[in-house]
């Protein structure tokens, strides 16, 4: 085991995969949002309801990598009754953290930074923002409907 | 006697990475130095275009070109040179048969069998012609242990069937499927065959006049050759008749602004210019292969793929797909709560390449109920020891995840 390793599979990565938050398939949301990744493999949904701009009810469920399930379920919790606004500000936050070009804010969000080895590991920053790519974009077209 | 370390030696690739263990040829494998230089002096000593040149380095270049054609129909078992086509590779040889033949002869009401384990290749050109033409596309099914259901097959079979198209070995489990008599249950209805022989090609002791298949298709990059180029077989009485579906340069008999005569086939499929470098690659890829004495190769690959199995049936909580009885070389299983993934990543630390994921066959992988496997695939260059190295990786991997 090296330390490349250690840095991309981070406990807070690994005690989210192995217990995600909010992880539920629900019957009866407004929105359903699926993120599929066709090379990989891995399919979420993301249930939802959008009261007066703010996310409400937001739960997952689905399958991915310990990456992809860590970040989805961080996502959930992060944006949980969240006005549409904040939660877009979140989601470029988040950002910060995995894009290469980025410096890391001060001070640092330790969920964050646990996806911030996804810089080391090109090929797998895929994983770490697949949920991330799909809410943020579904949350930016909402706003401007 | 098969020596390993003897013909690792041939691939340069392992000079400049002596700790790679590349398990992933199903999906490409590593070139012979044979291969590379022969490329290399095609560009360097003969470049020319072929079948219009006067000059000598255009002459020698057409003759070498069409040599490749007797080489590869030889290799193959093809009664002529002329029932060789070459193309970019198995998919395009898959869509050429696809437009070229199976179009014009489709209709309504008509269908067309697949299998459950197809490659995305072999699955959406048949699958785009059906809803075109209104065709229906039968799939064989297969069970939980990728065999496929002979006896429904027999069932989809009808006066309707207009093509069969199978895969020989499964690019995603492994899977040996049983062609010849897929082949011989088709044939009793007339119905013409094509086999995708992109994993099989080489591990399978071949000869297309015996297996009577109407079309044979593989990637030359796939048996040490260059990528970019690959072979469609056809018997003599379809190429005759199938029309063309690229236009150009070099395929033609006569052309005014009212008509056009296409040349003969095969010519007639390769319009424009053909990619040389790789066909003459191909023609060194050939060359290297008959060096080896074909059982010689398959002794070596059927035991280093017992003994694969037998290693990795051995860890705890590790689960192979497909049949294990199957001497394919590609191997395709999964850790217990692992994601094939995160498995990858960690074995790419310890410079130990496999793939990952639904290997271009999501269907396959729905039908199993997984998102997908990890796969080891094996060939000439592989050795125990490598197996041994992966089996230790795998067991540190699921002692990190516990």
């Amino acid at each position: 085991m090296n330390d490349r390793l250690r840095a991309l599979y981070k406990t807070v990565i690994l005690e989210h995969s192995n217990n995600p938050m909010y992880f539920e398939k629900k019957e009866v949301t407004q929105f359903v949002l699926k993120a599929h990744s066709p090379i990989c493999g891995d399919r979420f949904e993301f249930f939802f309801d959008i009261d007066d701009e703010v996310v409400n009810n937001l739960s997952f469920y689905g399958h991915g990598c310990a990456i992809s399930k860590a970040s989805a379920s961080i996502m959930v919790r992060k944006l949980r009754g969240q006005s549409i606004r904040k939660a877009l500000t979140i989601c470029a936050e988040f950002y910060n953290y995995v894009n290469i070009e980025s410096a890391l804010p001060e001070p640092m969000d330790e969920e964050f930074e646990a996806f911030s080895a996804a810089k080391i590991f090109p090929e797998r920053k895929k994983c770490a923002t697949l949920s991330w790519d799909e809410m943020s974009d579904f949350l930016t077209k909402y706003q401007n409907q | 006697m098969f020596d390993v370390t003897k013909v690792k030696a041939d691939f340069p690739i392992f000079k400049h990475h002596p700790d790679l263990i590349y398990l992933d040829n199903a999906s490409t494998t590593q070139k012979p130095g044979a291969v590379i230089d022969g490329v290399k002096n095609f560009y360097e000593k003969e470049n020319a275009n072929i079948h219009r040149g006067f000059y000598k380095i255009a002459i020698e270049t057409s003759k070498n070109y069409q040599s490749v054609r007797t080489k590869a129909a030889n290799y193959l078992g093809a009664a002529d040179s002329k029932n060789i086509v070459f193309t970019s590779g198995t998919t395009e040889s898959i869509n050429l048969v696809a437009q070229s033949f199976l179009e014009p002869r489709l209709e309504a009401g008509d269908n067309v069998i697949i299998s459950a384990m197809e490659h995305h290749a072999n699955l959406i050109p048949w699958q785009m012609l059906c809803q075109k033409k209104g065709a229906e596309l039968r799939v064989i099914p297969m069970d939980q242990t990728a065999q496929l259901d002979l006896s429904g097959y027999k069932k989809m079979l009808s006066e309707k069937t207009k093509m069969i198209s199978v895969v020989h070995i499964s690019n995603s489990l492994g899977s040996v499927n049983p062609i010849e008599d897929i082949i011989e249950l088709a044939h009793e209805k007339d119905i013409p065959v094509l086999v995708d022989g992109a994993q099989s090609v080489m591990n399978y002791e071949m000869n297309i006049r015996n297996l009577d298949c109407d079309f044979f298709v593989f990637s030359a990059h796939k048996i040490f050759g260059p990528t970019g180029v690959g072979v469609l077989y056809g018997k003599e009485k379809w190429l005759k008749k199938m029309q063309p579906i690229q236009f150009g340069g070099d395929m033609i008999k006569e052309v005014s602004f009212e008509k056009t005569t296409f040349a003969d086939f095969p010519q007639k499929f390769e319009s424009g210019t053909q990619n040389l470098a790789g066909v003459i690659g191909l023609g060194h890829t050939i060359d290297y292969l008959e060096k080896f004495e074909k059982k010689e190769v398959m002794k070596y690959l059927e035991m280093l793929g017992k003994y694969a199995i037998e290693k990795l049936s051995a860890i705890e909580n590790l689960k192979i797909f497909g049949n294990s009885n199957h001497n394919s070389n590609i191997i395709s299983f999964n850790l217990k709560n692992i994601h094939p993934h995160d498995v990858a990543t960690f074995l790419a630390e310890e410079n130990i390449a496999v793939r990952a994921g639904q290997h271009c066959t999501q269907p396959a992988m729905d039908l199993l109920g997984i998102p997908g496997t990890i796969r080891a695939s094996f060939t000439i260059y592989n050795s125990t020891d490598e197996v041994d190295k992966l089996v230790k990786s795998l067991k540190s991997i699921q002692k990190f995840f516990a």
